[in-house]
């Protein structure tokens, strides 16, 4: 968790955060910004008020670990890394770049703050398991959270680490599955229906949450009150995809965006203006 | 007088364990194999280090890969083309990308599993994993490689795979054993032989035919297949010219492909590789399905000779 004394709030995180991403268009202006959007808000809750982890001491072995399963919306725990003190904001600027630290998919050697290569589908909640295995091993009080897209769900293997964490009572593991209901080629209603989530994950030993994945007080609820009860807990979070740029807001086209300069500086005024009210 | 053999995964199973009784941070994956690759006891005795998470490869080797993150040092043992190929993304990105100090272990590689047939064949797992930067590969041959194998495999900082078989084995006592290099078993001048794994019991066997009708083969074992000892390869084959290898896999991206690259680069000596044809094999005996490819100790020795004797 953040110093108490440098907490700038979870929404005005997400509000930057989200300038953050458009900081980083503007390096390279394509990315998966959809499902960026619509997963910051809970990313931001996060990192600012449940993360056991600090910048400073990021080997700290009884850190909380968080995972991005989904390792397409890097642009957003970039965006909320660098809010966070993990690594200098300039590096926003490389995004996309020659040998950059911040490629389209997070990478653990490159990046303070990464706790695993993500960015094949499926394999963060295997991963997560592990090491909430290891933690308990260790006897270490820390969490595992690791954040899924509803897509993603179509991989088999997350089922397989499914199955797992509950046959192995992992309370300390959290899934966040980021519904957003689309993902590439069209709706996951279209393309591959993997509803209802919540009762999938509740058939394989889970205790489950429905939250709008928006809402931060519903969000924090949600994270703080996980409880320890020997089942690993699924948050389902529904969301609008390419949320908090009207432009692309639940618009499919959002998931791989391209935008123009004035498109940019479109979606810049509306998020500065946010920052401005506040 | 017949030499003792024993059960290549009991030893390597009572190994790990033995080992793991002063390595306290190694830890056990079973994917429903775990009392197949040796593990009974240690399980029943370690309930806290033996992890079962059933018949689900792919999140077993995340799972080990995520346990490494925490200091574990897990080894993942099962039948060998389900550690390898089925869990092919997850060993090359949470093992192999990630760089985890994670051991996975396949047996019953190669034909062991026979007259299981081709899905339970493991022919290609040199190639497959071997095409993952930063994984050593070891195949150990007789027990006492094995054992020094194990201890090797443990201490070693990184992603390992290790294919073991299933047929018995020669029994022996831990010897010396370094990552990455091969060592001379008979010096020669006529020919070189490189082998690896369990296969070097039919080539000593030839190995020793052809000797004692006169000709000069130098056979070098070669228990670590990545990264592969190049300094060996180059000093016999600058020496003798011509180099055979044999090895239970197919003839593409195994140990022979390993060698070839060595002297093609360095432009010496003619290879000649002894493996599998690169075709779907039938399920059959663990003997036939040598003899079709010309891995049983006479294939072996008849082999060599003809290629001797293009020089």
């Amino acid at each position: 968790m953040i110093e108490e004394s440098t907490r700038i709030g979870s929404r005005e995180l997400a509000v930057r955060a989200r300038l953050n991403v458009l900081r980083m268009l503007e390096a390279t202006p394509a990315g998966h910004v959809g499902g960026a959007m619509s997963c910051i808000d809970a990313v931001a809750v996060l990192y600012d008020a449940i993360l056991n982890v600090d910048p400073e001491r990021l080997d700290d072995p009884d850190r909380d670990r968080f995972l991005l399963s989904a390792g397409h919306k890097a642009l957003a725990q970039y965006a909320v890394l660098a809010e966070c003190g993990f690594f200098e904001k300039d590096l926003l600027d490389t995004y996309g770049r020659e040998n950059t630290a911040l490629g389209g998919h997070p990478d653990m050697h490159k990046l303070p703050g990464i706790e695993g290569n993500t960015g094949a589908l499926g394999h963060g909640l295997a991963l997560g398991s592990g090491m909430a295995l290891g933690l308990r091993r260790r006897a270490s009080s820390a969490k595992v959270y690791v954040l899924l897209g509803d897509g993603e769900l179509a991989e088999g293997s997350n089922w397989e680490a499914a199955a797992i964490a509950a046959h192995y009572g992992i309370d300390t593991l959290t899934a966040l599955v980021d519904v957003n209901g689309m993902q590439i080629s069209g709706t996951t209603a279209e393309v591959m229906d993997m509803e209802n989530i919540a009762a999938k994950f509740d058939a394989f030993g889970w205790r489950t949450v429905e939250v709008d994945g928006q809402d931060h007080a519903a969000l924090y609820d949600a994270l703080v009150n996980v409880p320890s009860g020997g089942v690993p807990t699924a948050i389902i979070m529904r969301t609008i995809k390419g949320a908090g740029i009207p432009a692309i807001e639940g618009t499919v086209g959002s998931h791989y965006w391209k935008p123009s300069r004035d498109e940019l500086d479109a979606a810049i005024a509306v998020l500065s203006d946010q920052l401005t009210e506040r | 007088m017949e030499q003792q053999t024993v059960d290549p995964r009991k030893t390597f199973g009572a190994t790990i364990s033995a080992l793991a009784e002063t390595m306290p941070d190694v830890v056990v994956l079973s994917t429903d194999s775990g009392k197949s690759s040796g593990f009974g006891e240690f399980a029943a005795a370690n309930p806290d280090r033996y992890f079962e998470v059933g018949i689900a490869e792919q999140a077993a080797t995340g799972i080990a890969a995520g346990l490494a993150t925490t200091g574990a040092i897990p080894v993942l043992c099962a039948i060998a083309p389900f550690v390898t190929s089925r869990n092919f993304e997850f060993f090359r990105n949470d093992v192999g990308y990630m760089a985890q100090n994670v051991k996975i272990v396949g047996r019953n590689g190669g034909f062991t599993y026979s007259e299981l047939g081709s899905t339970h064949h493991s022919l290609e797992d040199y190639a497959l994993i071997g095409s993952i930067p930063g994984v050593t590969i070891l195949a150990p041959g007789d027990a006492g490689e094995m054992r020094a194998a194990c201890r090797a495999m443990l201490e070693h900082d990184g992603p390992v795979y290790m294919r073991i078989g299933a047929g018995p084995i020669p029994d022996g006592e831990e010897r010396e054993f370094t990552i990455g290099k091969g060592h001379y078993e008979t010096r020669g001048d006529d020919v070189t032989v490189i082998t690896t794994g369990y296969t070097s019991v039919a080539v000593r066997e030839a190995v020793a035919e052809l000797r004692a009708g006169g000709l000069g083969v130098e056979l070098i074992s070669m228990p670590t297949v990545t990264p592969i000892d190049a300094e060996i390869i180059l000093e016999s084959v600058q020496k003798t010219g011509m180099v055979v290898t044999v090895e239970e896999h197919y003839e593409f991206g195994g140990l022979g492909s390993r060698v070839a690259d060595v002297v093609s680069a360095a432009g010496i000596g003619r290879l000649h590789k002894i493996a599998v044809d690169q075709k779907n094999q039938p399920s059959s005996t663990y003997d036939d399905l040598l003899q079709r490819n010309g891995l049983d100790a006479r294939g072996i020795a008849d082999s060599i000779m003809r290629f001797a004797q293009t020089r």
